[in-house]
C-alpha cells in the first residue's frame, strides 16, 4: 500500500516538473478519470466475488445440514485466527478441502495447500485420504498419506493449523 | 501483481479512490489548501478503523459498510469539487454518521422493548409533523425544514426509519405498551386493527401532502405497499390500499397544481426550458456532455445544475465521471439493496424481519424515485440520494438506518451459530 502512494506522489511530482505547474491539473484529471473508473469497477468486482465465495460456502454448510449427515466441527478457538473459518461444515458425497476458492471446503489458512485432502463415500463410510499436500493431514495424531483411511465418529482431524472433530451420529 | 498489492481487497480499493480523489481535488481548488489533503486522510482513516471495528469485533455483515463508504467516497469527491464549503461539512457530517452508526447498533441490540412502542413512535412523528408544520420554513415550495438556533434539520428524514418501525409493530402484533403496566392488545382490536393499520399509515402520508413532500410520501406508500405485499396475504387489503393510493395520486394530479406543473415537465420539459423546465432541462444537458468516461472531475460544468450537490448529484456524476461513474453508483445500490433482502431473509423475528425489509426497500427506492427523475424516468421529486447527496439530516439518518440493518445482520449471524448448537 505504500509502495503504491509513494510511486502516485512521485508521479505528480515529474507532471509538475514537466508542465511547469501550469496544465497540471487538467493533465491529472483527464489520466485519473480512467483509474478512478477502473478502481471502483475492481472494487464492484471484488465485493461480489467475494459476496459469491460467502454464498457457496453457505450452501456447501447447508447441504450437510441433514440430521443425519456427519459434519466436521471446529475445535480452536475461532477467534484466535486471523482467516475466516466456520464452527462446523457437512459432509456429503465426496468433498475435497485446500487453501483455493476451487474446492467445496476452502479455509484461506496458510499451512493448508492449495488442494489438500478429499473426503469420500462409500454407502454409510467415510475415508480421508490426502492430497499430497505440503504440510500432511493427521487422524488422532497418525499421519496419513494417499490411501483412504476410514473415519470413525469422534476421528480428530488435523490439517494446517486447524483441527477437526469428525462427527457421526449412528442411526 | 494485483495480488501482491492487496488490491483485491475491496477496502484498499476504498483508500485508493479516496487517495486519487482528494489529489485531484487538493490540484483543483486554487489556491492550494492543505486542509484538503489532511481532510482526505481523516476520512481514509475513519472508512479504514470503521472497517476493522466490524471485521474485528464480529459486528456481522462487512459488505454493508464497504459498499456505503464507497458511495459516500463518490459524493465527497463531487461536492467537495462544487464547493469547498460544502465537501468539508460533509465531511463532519460523515464522521457524526459514523458515531451515530455505532450508537444506533448498540441501541437496537440492547433494547429489546422496540416491537412495543408503537404508541410512541406514532405520538412522536406526530410532534415531529407538528413542529415542521408550525416552525418550519419553506424552501422551495416544501415546508420541511426546522432551524435551531443557526442548525437545520429536516423532520421527515427522521420520520421514514419511525415509519418502518411502526409498520414492523403492525406487522409483529405485539402488545403495545401505553403507559405502565397499561398495555394494548391487538387481539382485543380484532377487525379494527386493519382500519388503525390503513389509517396510521395513511396519516403519516397526509402530513407529508401537507408539508409538500411528495418524493418522500411517495417513497413512504412504496415502503407500505412493498411491505404489505410480502408480509401481509390479504389480497383483499392490499387492493383497496393501491385502490386508495391511485385515488389519492389521481386526485392530486388533477386538481393539485404543484403536481400538476412537475407532470408536465416530466412530459415535455423542452416546452419551459427558461423556466420551470430548466433544472430537468440542464440535468439532461450535463449527463450528456458527459459521454463514457465524462469530462474528468473538475473540467466539466456541473455547477450550472441547479441543486447539483443534494438532489440532481446524480447528474453531476454522470457529467464529471461519465456514464460509467453513472452506472458504477447505479450498481453499488444494487448490491446494497441485494445484501439487505438477504439479511431480511436470514432473520426469524417478523418484527426484526419487517424493520429490516423495510429500511432496505427506503435506500432501494429512494434510489429509484430521485435517479428516475434527474434521468426524466419518472416526474421529478425533491429527495436526496442516500449516503451522496449533501445534507447533513440525510446522511446521518441513512447511518442511522445502516447501523439498524448491521445490528439485525449480527443478530441473523448469531442466530444460525446457536441454532448449530441446539442442533447437537
Amino acid at each position: 500500500m505504500c509502495y503504491n502512494e509513494v510511486s502516485v506522489m512521485s508521479f505528480i511530482y515529474d507532471l509538475n516538473l514537466n508542465y511547469g505547474g501550469a496544465g497540471v491539473f487538467e493533465v491529472l484529471s483527464s489520466i485519473f478519470k480512467y483509474i478512478l473508473m477502473t478502481v471502483i469497477y475492481l472494487f464492484i468486482y471484488a465485493v461480489i466475488r467475494l459476496i459469491y465465495l460467502d454464498i457457496r460456502s453457505v450452501n456447501a454448510q447447508g447441504k450437510g445440514a441433514g440430521k443425519n449427515t456427519p459434519y466436521l466441527k471446529l475445535i480452536n478457538r475461532r477467534e484466535n485466527l486471523n482467516f475466516k473459518v466456520e464452527e462446523t461444515y457437512g459432509l456429503e458425497g465426496n468433498i475435497v478441502i485446500g487453501r483455493s476458492d476451487k474446492n467445496d471446503i476452502f479455509i484461506k489458512d496458510p499451512y493448508i495447500s492449495g488442494t489438500h485432502a478429499r473426503f469420500t463415500q462409500r454407502e454409510d463410510q467415510f475415508f480421508l485420504e490426502d492430497l499430497g499436500s505440503t504440510n500432511g493431514t493427521l487422524i488422532n495424531g497418525e499421519q496419513i498419506g494417499s490411501r483412504p483411511v476410514s473415519l470413525k465418529d469422534g476421528d480428530k482431524i488435523h490439517i494446517g493449523q486447524l483441527d477437526f472433530l469428525f462427527v457421526k451420529k449412528s442411526k | 501483481m494485483l495480488k501482491l498489492l492487496g488490491l483485491k481487497q475491496p477496502v484498499v480499493l476504498i483508500v485508493l479512490t479516496d487517495i486519487i480523489a482528494f489529489i485531484l481535488l487538493y490540484y483543483y481548488k486554487k489556491p492550494a489548501d492543505h486542509y484538503i489533503l489532511l481532510t482526505g486522510l481523516l476520512v481514509i482513516s475513519l472508512i479504514i478503523t470503521t472497517y476493522f471495528i466490524i471485521v474485528k469485533r464480529r459486528l456481522g455483515d462487512e459488505y454493508l459498510f464497504l459498499i456505503v463508504s464507497m458511495l459516500v467516497s463518490m459524493g465527497f469527491a463531487m461536492i467537495y469539487r462544487l464547493d469547498k464549503y460544502m465537501g468539508s461539512r460533509q465531511v463532519v457530517w460523515f464522521a457524526a454518521g459514523i458515531i451515530l452508526f455505532f450508537l444506533s447498533y448498540t441501541f437496537f441490540l440492547k433494547i429489546k422493548i422496540l416491537e412495543k412502542l408503537m404508541l410512541y413512535y406514532i405520538v412522536v412523528s406526530v410532534l415531529l409533523f407538528g413542529a415542521t408544520l408550525v416552525l418550519g420554513q419553506s424552501i422551495k415550495g416544501s415546508t420541511n425544514w426546522i432551524f435551531i438556533g443557526g442548525y437545520s434539520f429536516q423532520p421527515s428524514e427522521v420520520i421514514k426509519i419511525i415509519f418502518v418501525f411502526t409498520l414492523a409493530c403492525f406487522f409483529k402484533r405485539s402488545d403495545q405498551v401505553i403507559f405502565g403496566s397499561i398495555r394494548l392488545g391487538f387481539e382485543k382490536l380484532g377487525r379494527l386493527y386493519r382500519l388503525a393499520f390503513m389509517s396510521v399509515s395513511f396519516m403519516f402520508m397526509g402530513f407529508l401532502v401537507l408539508q409538500r413532500e411528495w418524493g418522500t410520501t411517495l417513497l413512504l406508500f412504496l415502503i407500505y405497499i412493498s411491505l404489505l405485499y410480502v408480509l401481509d396475504n390479504n389480497t383483499v387489503f392490499f387492493l383497496i390500499n393501491t385502490a386508495a393510493a391511485a385515488a389519492g395520486g389521481v386526485a392530486g394530479a388533477l386538481f393539485v397544481n404543484h403536481i400538476k406543473v412537475r407532470i408536465d415537465i416530466w412530459l415535455n420539459p423542452w416546452a419551459d426550458i427558461a423556466g420551470k423546465g430548466y433544472q430537468v432541462t440542464q440535468s439532461l444537458f450535463a449527463m450528456g456532455s458527459g459521454g463514457f468516461f465524462g469530462t474528468g472531475i473538475g473540467m466539466g460544468r456541473p455547477d450550472l445544475i441547479p441543486e447539483a450537490g443534494t438532489d440532481f448529484i446524480f447528474a453531476a456524476i454522470c457529467e464529471e465521471m461519465g456514464i460509467f461513474g453513472g452506472a458504477a453508483v447505479v450498481l453499488l445500490y444494487f448490491i446494497l439493496t441485494y445484501r439487505g433482502i438477504k439479511i431480511a431473509l436470514s432473520v426469524k423475528d417478523v418484527f426484526i424481519k419487517t424493520v429490516a425489509l423495510g429500511l432496505t426497500c427506503m435506500f432501494g427506492f429512494q434510489t429509484f424515485i430521485i435517479i428516475g427523475g434527474v434521468i426524466k424516468l419518472i416526474p421529478l421529486t425533491g429527495i436526496t440520494l442516500p449516503f451522496i447527496s449533501y445534507g447533513g439530516s440525510s446522511l446521518t439518518t441513512s447511518f442511522i438506518a445502516l447501523g439498524i440493518l448491521q445490528a439485525i445482520s449480527q443478530i441473523s449471524s448469531e442466530g444460525e451459530r446457536s441454532e448449530e448448537i441446539a442442533g447437537e
